[in-house]
């Protein structure tokens, strides 16, 4: 694999470069200098204000505005990014291409909390094949980080931002520095951000809401010529008192660092493009915490580690002028272990590993071939292999996870994923791309190895199975764009069937050990379940002057026996209208979802009821001292709605009316 | 040169390497353990006739319960082990007014394993209310001679119960059952024994093999238990073998049921472990 990578690596380096838009279906939001390409936003910049419209947004606000990605909250801090009705161990969640993996056996960190919008040069989400990203059913987010800037003649750059938000007293301050040179560059940047417990709509306190983080991030660039540079990236995030009103934890600290060296050369020659290579290393470190808890049933520590090393290699095959073929190669492993110790008074520690210590390895290789027979139509085939190897890597985790009665062997499963993509232009108005797909993904570290590990949602206790199959899901996509004059609409339909889907089953031999849980729950593979729905959006824009932009999004998912799968999002719709001036412009945001009656009974799921709020925004974007100066303010939830939406889990109200402000400054 | 630096290096390395992994062999001239290491020596006494110092180990002093003994013979000649001998217990508790005895289990061999013949005792009272003595009959077969040491043993309580008696209903006999805890407690599968015997009079409690036994562990201050545990069967002379799984350390409840021609005999006690 090592020998592949350093291929793919000097194959990109031997030679060139002329590319075509890739024609996969692949939506990059791009949140500087933005290129927005994918079907549904389509070519231009059409939802770059709408998702900017806020300065003071956390990349989990980003996000929450894309169609394909759903939510699922369990607190202000730490919101869990879904695709569709796709869970976080069906979708791969990246950090500039690398893997990280959460130290939290309760899913309360995903990646996409170390990942400040400072530091985001865009997001790049990947709905139907997991061909570069990894072997995945659900797709891929890559947060695609900053790098440092060398400069547009000017050596040192910088800016200062600071605001506040009322719903949670909140502070967001941050500032950040950019030195380059025609060589060189080295950007860093820090960001603060805290809040109190938050106020919901109608006024109410949300107890054990409140967090506070530090992030700090490092980039360094060095040029070796045109198109041909090395950089390093950091990371360094660090969060305390961490409230989750959701679960009955919150988390006393929480760490990540992260650390990447790439070598990127572009537009070589005629054959070989693009070709990159990084080696890279995190860790994270997550300590539950439950002394501010009122009413503890037992007080527990929960330490979690992870630890991943990777590395990967891209490159760009030219063919011919209408066909090219994108080669990946990589490597990951990445380690875990989690624990819990209970204290009862006058009882002695009850400790357990919740993640038995545990190994995984991957190597994987994925190639994504174009093909333009025409100007009107065009085929995409993307193809990837998968090799996992996971294992217990002490004593004391075989020995606990035998307990289980399930295998403590070696567990090694091979993915394959293959995906088909078909485009034609049937008017120059009209296009319809038709997507099939193939696709497996392994089991995750919980399902596999989970010990034990309380779910809040449903009020069970989980326990993993190392004897489970690797999920296989048919994909069918289809999407459809059309525009007439300045109207552009788009429509996306999907369709899955997965087999061997992998669900909480009850076994009631079991006996929960979480204080007033409700069972336990084995990991199983059920036959299969169906998911499907639909997106669509309608943009308008009148030059730069006045924009409209409304999307529209539908899951369903089913089981094999035809029960609502949980956590399944109702219809929802995001709109938004923005008028700009020279130095000022005026937002007006809605947001509304139905309710959702289409819930898993079996797992205590309630139905939701529906919603609407409304948002105004406000910005004046002018110089202070011949340097950019911007005050961004708005009042969110203005009607001060108490709502939640469907996949907020313990029904905790989100935020009421919230005013915020923020100054940001340029030099 | 520069190529050539590089693999010096590297064959620099390689040699080092060797050097230093390759010299942590371990030497064989270590002196072998006294046979008696990593037990404490609970009593001792004289077997006159057989010109043999008797000298009993175990593992922990003597408890209330099941206590696997280890017994030493040493010739009073020249003080060397006597590893071949006939030896058969009989404990007997001397309370004033009456007496009687206790389970035991002889050495199942002449021979003695690592230079010690184990046996067993399951003392069914502490000293407390007599006295406890262990006479150790010693044929030696080295020196063809025969004597008695009859050697008082101190048995406490345990700080928690190894040991319990019940009266079954359905046959009115008195059962005394013994708990052997895993040597080393681990959250995960854990070996047990529950050892029976059956009063058949003051001095005769033969070991007993018609219960059945099923247990369900529970940790009484969670109110929780473990899965997949296996109830103990009979594997010989009254030992019953069976699993416990622990999923986490603490303080864990083996509670009992004992049945007899599949009617409930006792099902009011239970074991306790905390690691």
């Amino acid at each position: 694999m090592i020998c592949l990578l350093v291929f793919l690596y000097s194959a990109g380096n031997a030679q060139d470069y002329k590319k075509y838009p890739d024609k996969d279906t692949t939506v990059n939001v791009q949140l500087n200098e933005v290129t927005i390409k994918g079907p549904l936003i389509g070519s231009d910049q059409r939802i770059k204000d709408f998702y900017m419209a806020n300065k003071a947004a956390t990349t989990e606000d980003v996000l929450s505005k894309l169609p394909e990605i759903n939510m699922i909250r369990r607190g202000s801090y730490g919101v869990e990014p879904l695709i569709r009705t796709y869970n976080t161990g069906q979708i791969n969640l990246l950090v500039d291409g690398m893997r990280i993996h959460g130290a939290c056996t309760d899913k309360m960190d995903p990646a996409s909390i170390y990942i400040e919008p400072k530091n985001l040069q865009g997001i790049h989400i990947q709905t139907t094949h997991g061909a570069v990203a990894g072997s995945t059913i659900g797709g891929t987010v890559d947060f695609k980080l900053r790098e440092a800037d060398c400069g547009c003649g000017k050596r040192v750059t910088g800016y200062v931002s600071s605001g506040y938000q009322s719903a949670a007293r909140s502070l967001f301050e941050t500032a950040g520095l950019n030195i380059g040179s025609s060589k060189w560059a080295i950007r860093s940047n820090i960001t603060y951000r805290g809040a109190e417990d938050y106020r919901s709509g109608g006024g109410e306190i949300v107890p054990y809401s409140r967090y506070s983080k530090l992030n700090y991030g490092l980039s360094a660039k060095y040029i070796f010529a045109t198109n041909w540079y090395t950089k390093a990236d950091f990371i360094y995030d660090d969060g305390w008192n961490i409230g989750y009103p959701a679960l009955p934890m919150d988390v006393g600290y929480a760490a990540a660092r992260i650390a990447a060296v790439s070598i990127v050369k572009q537009k070589v020659n005629a054959k070989w493009s693009n070709s990159e290579y990084k080696l890279y290393a995190n860790n994270v470190y997550h300590l539950m915490d439950d002394t501010h808890r009122d009413n503890l049933a037992i007080h527990m520590d929960m330490p979690g580690h992870s630890n991943t090393f990777g590395s990967y290699a891209n490159a760009t095959l030219q063919f011919d002028h209408d066909q090219n073929m994108q080669f990946r190669a990589d490597i990951s492993t990445t380690e875990l272990t989690a624990s819990m110790t209970m204290h009862q008074l006058n009882q002695p520690p009850m400790y357990m590993l919740t993640w038995p210590d545990n190994r995984s390895i991957q190597a994987g290789f994925g190639a994504i071939y174009n093909n333009r027979f025409d100007t009107l139509s065009s085929i995409t085939i993307s193809a990837r292999l998968d090799q996992f190897v996971n294992y217990l890597t002490s004593r004391a985790g075989k020995d606990q996870l035998s307990v289980l009665q399930k295998s403590t062997d070696d567990i090694s499963r091979t993915l394959k994923n293959i995906s088909t993509e078909m485009a034609h232009h049937f008017s120059p108005r009209c296009e319809i791309s038709v997507i099939a797909g193939y696709a497996e993904r392994m089991p995750s570290s919980s399902e596999l190895y989970g010990f034990y590990l309380f779910n809040a949602f449903d009020n069970y206790d989980y326990v993993g199975s190392t004897t489970l199959k690797k999920e296989q899901a048919y994909k069918a996509d289809i999407n459809m764009q059309y525009t007439v004059s300045k109207i552009h609409f788009s429509f996306t339909s999907f369709a899955t069937k997965i087999d061997n889907y992998i669900l909480g089953i009850h076994q009631p031999v079991f006996n929960a050990m979480t204080i007033g849980a409700n069972g336990v729950k084995t990991y199983e593979n059920i036959e299969f379940a169906y998911m499907a729905g639909m997106e669509a959006g309608v943009f308008y824009k009148a030059e730069h002057k006045f924009q409209f932009i409304s999307t529209f999004k539908y899951n369903y998912g089913t089981d094999n026996n035809s029960e609502h799968l949980p956590l399944v999002a109702p219809f929802k719709n995001v709109t938004s209208i923005r008028k700009q001036l020279k130095h000022w412009a005026m937002q007006l945001d809605a947001e509304s979802a139905c309710a959702q009656y289409k819930v898993n009974k079996s797992s205590g799921e309630t139905p939701t009821r529906e919603f609407f709020i409304a948002h105004v925004r406000g910005g004046y974007f002018g110089s202070l001292s011949q340097k950019p100066f911007g005050i961004d303010c708005g009042i969110e939830n203005i009607f001060d709605v108490a709502y939640k939406e469907h996949l907020d889990w313990g029904k905790v109200s989100r935020p009421g009316r919230n005013l915020y402000i923020q100054v940001s400054y340029s030099f | 040169m520069n190529r050539k630096r590089i693999l010096l290096s590297a064959l620099v390395l390689a040699v080092c390497s060797i050097l230093v992994f390759g010299c942590k062999k371990s030497s064989n001239n270590v002196v072998a353990p006294s046979p008696t290491v990593g037990y404490i020596k609970i009593a001792e006494g004289y077997a006159a006739g057989a010109a043999t110092k008797v000298e009993i180990y175990a593992v922990d002093s003597a408890f209330t319960g099941y206590n696997k003994l280890y017994i030493a013979l040493f010739d009073s000649v020249n003080n060397t082990f006597v590893e071949t001998a006939q030896v058969t217990l009989m404990p007997n508790m001397d309370m004033m007014s009456m007496s009687h005895s206790a389970p035991y289990e002889n050495p199942a061999s002449t021979s003695a394993v690592n230079k010690m013949f184990p046996c067993s005792v399951c003392f069914i009272m502490p000293s407390s209310g007599g006295t406890w003595t262990l006479a150790v009959t010693v044929q030696n077969l080295i020196n063809s001679k025969n004597g008695v040491a009859t050697i008082t043993i101190n048995v406490k309580d345990p700080s928690t119960a190894r040991m319990f008696s019940f009266i079954s209903p359905i046959d009115s006999g008195k059962y005394f059952v013994s708990f052997i805890p895993p040597v080393k407690p681990i959250v995960g599968i854990n070996d047990f024994e529950v050892v029976v015997y059956k009063k058949h009079s003051m001095m005769m409690f033969p070991a007993d093999s018609s219960l059945g036994i099923s247990f369900i562990p529970t940790m009484p201050t969670m109110s929780h238990s473990s899965p997949n545990n296996v109830d103990p069967v009979h594997s010989g002379k009254g030992h019953y073998k069976g699993k416990v799984n622990f999923t986490m350390t603490g303080f864990w409840r083996l509670s009992t049921t004992f049945r007899s021609s599949m009617a409930v005999a006792d099902s009011a006690h239970y074991f306790d472990i905390t690691f």
